[in-house]
């Protein structure tokens, strides 16, 4: 029966959108949307009434430790502090944990900078060396005077094709980018090793300006010398 | 190729060195083994209009005194296709496997380093490349392997010693031929660490000048290498005619 009925064919229903006028209220809510939303509203009444139940039925006679460990300030609940949670040994470890995630990301990138450097060799910029030549009298000097010349008339470049051109110019800022990168993890990997010493035992202190030998802008700290044996 | 090609390689202003621009500004070298690199260096590959390809190494003016001279400007190397080299101080062979690229099939690279350990990469390179005689000798006695070099072009000299100019000297004597050239680089700190670099160099020049060779030109390695200079120059030079 119902095969022969599927051989007719029927109008197609599409599914109704949101008419444009009511754009603003977003896509056009289906009853399975509807349930969705329903259940999560009623989920929370629920759980309202349940703590509002609680309250309500408290003995007020009834102890908990968290009487003791917490308070309410200005009406707000506060926790108890957890300065302590970890032990000196513990936090040392996460530290040290932390420094080598870092220092491993130094040495990642800084391989990463080497690679780039050792394929981009600035071609069209003029070196920063200092280039000598050796003459044995005044004529030899005018030729490699007037060769000198010569040398830089022939330096125009050759055309490169300009898509060619954008590819070597993103190679150079890539590099660049981990170059300034490398920077900022070296400086963290720095201050963080020293936070860790600083935490050690020994005596130590930090130094004057006028004490500083060579001028830094960064704290410096000298240690008492201890003997070992 | 769709797009056209991702990299063009032009010659440079020395023979058989090669500039590739695209992804990469670098200078380099074609490959005389194509599809193998020597020292985990990119290789950038260009197809002609025939569609032949051919391979081209990059070469890392960081491990190599002489492509950091080249970057540096030098006017001349010495070293062509089809000269006959002799490289002290070869190394592992980065930089003479570069060199054997750029004299090519036709000419031939004498190789000498001392120790065993750098050696051993030295003569694997060489397997592949047969362009390159390695020698592991020291090459304060070139008397040990007169056998094996003959008369050459150029001498490259690459030892980081206090007496290299003596050694170069040594060499040229036995196998440098008359108006040929030499290329050494010299690093200011194995010489002398307590003047400066500057002066180390001229010292250095003054010691060459005294061994009939006639040096034309020093270039720093700035921004490669700190305090090391090359000096290019030829070995008995022909005395000029006067006019």
């Amino acid at each position: 029966m119902s095969s022969l009925r599927n051989a007719i064919p029927r109008r197609t229903h599409k599914e109704r959108a949101q008419p444009h006028e009511r754009k603003k209220f977003g896509l056009l809510e289906k009853h399975k949307d509807y349930v969705l939303r329903a259940r999560a509203f009623h989920q929370k009444e629920d759980t309202l009434r349940r703590l509002r139940e609680k309250a309500a039925s408290r003995n007020p006679d009834e102890f908990y430790f968290k009487m003791v460990n917490t308070r309410m300030v200005d009406g707000i609940h506060r926790p108890k502090s957890e300065a302590n949670k970890y032990t000196p040994e513990e936090l040392m470890l996460m530290k040290t944990q932390d420094i080598g995630y870092v220092l491993q990301k130094v040495q990642s990138e800084k391989k990463k900078v080497e690679r780039l450097n050792s394929a981009l060799h600035t071609l069209d910029h003029q070196p920063e060396n200092n280039h000598v030549y050796f003459a044995e009298d005044r004529e030899e000097v005018k030729e490699i005077q007037s060769r000198q010349l010569e040398k830089n008339d022939s330096l125009a470049s050759v055309k490169v094709p300009g898509r060619i051109k954008k590819k070597t110019a993103a190679s150079y800022r890539e590099l660049e980018a981990r170059q300034k990168r490398v920077q900022g993890l070296e400086k963290l990997y720095s201050d963080m090793a020293l936070q860790k010493e600083l935490q050690k035992s020994g005596r130590k202190r930090r130094l004057r300006e006028d004490e500083i030998v060579q001028p830094t802008s960064r704290p410096v700290y000298k240690w008492r010398a201890e003997r070992k044996r | 190729m769709k797009g056209g090609s991702r990299v063009v390689v032009q010659p440079h202003r020395h023979d058989g060195v090669f500039v590739a621009k695209g992804k990469e500004d670098a200078l380099c070298t074609k490959n005389m083994v194509p599809g193998e690199a020597v020292y985990g260096e990119k290789r950038v590959s260009v197809q002609n209009e025939d569609g032949s390809k051919v391979e081209y190494r990059v070469w890392n003016p960081f491990r190599s005194k002489l492509a950091a001279a080249i970057l540096g400007g030098v006017d001349n190397i010495w070293i062509a296709p089809g000269t006959r080299v002799l490289y002290l101080g070869a190394a592992s062979g980065t930089t003479v496997s570069h060199v054997s690229d750029i004299v090519g099939p036709t000419g031939v690279v004498y190789a000498v380093e001392f120790s065993h350990r750098s050696g051993r990469d030295l003569v694997n390179m060489a397997k592949k490349r047969t362009n390159v005689i390695p020698i592991i000798e020291d090459a304060r006695h070139p008397a040990r392997y007169r056998m094996l070099v003959g008369m050459v072009d150029v001498i490259f000299s690459d030892v980081a010693q206090p007496d290299q100019a003596r050694i170069l000297a040594l060499n040229a004597s036995y196998f440098l031929k008359n108006g040929g050239h030499f290329v050494i680089s010299i690093k200011a700190n194995c010489i002398d660490s307590t003047v400066p670099a500057e002066a180390v160099f001229a010292q250095e020049v003054k010691k060459l000048q005294a061994e009939q060779f006639k040096p034309s030109e020093q270039v720093t390695l700035e921004p490669f290498e700190r305090d090391h200079a090359c000096v290019v120059g030829g070995y008995r030079m022909p005395k000029k005619q006067k006019v």
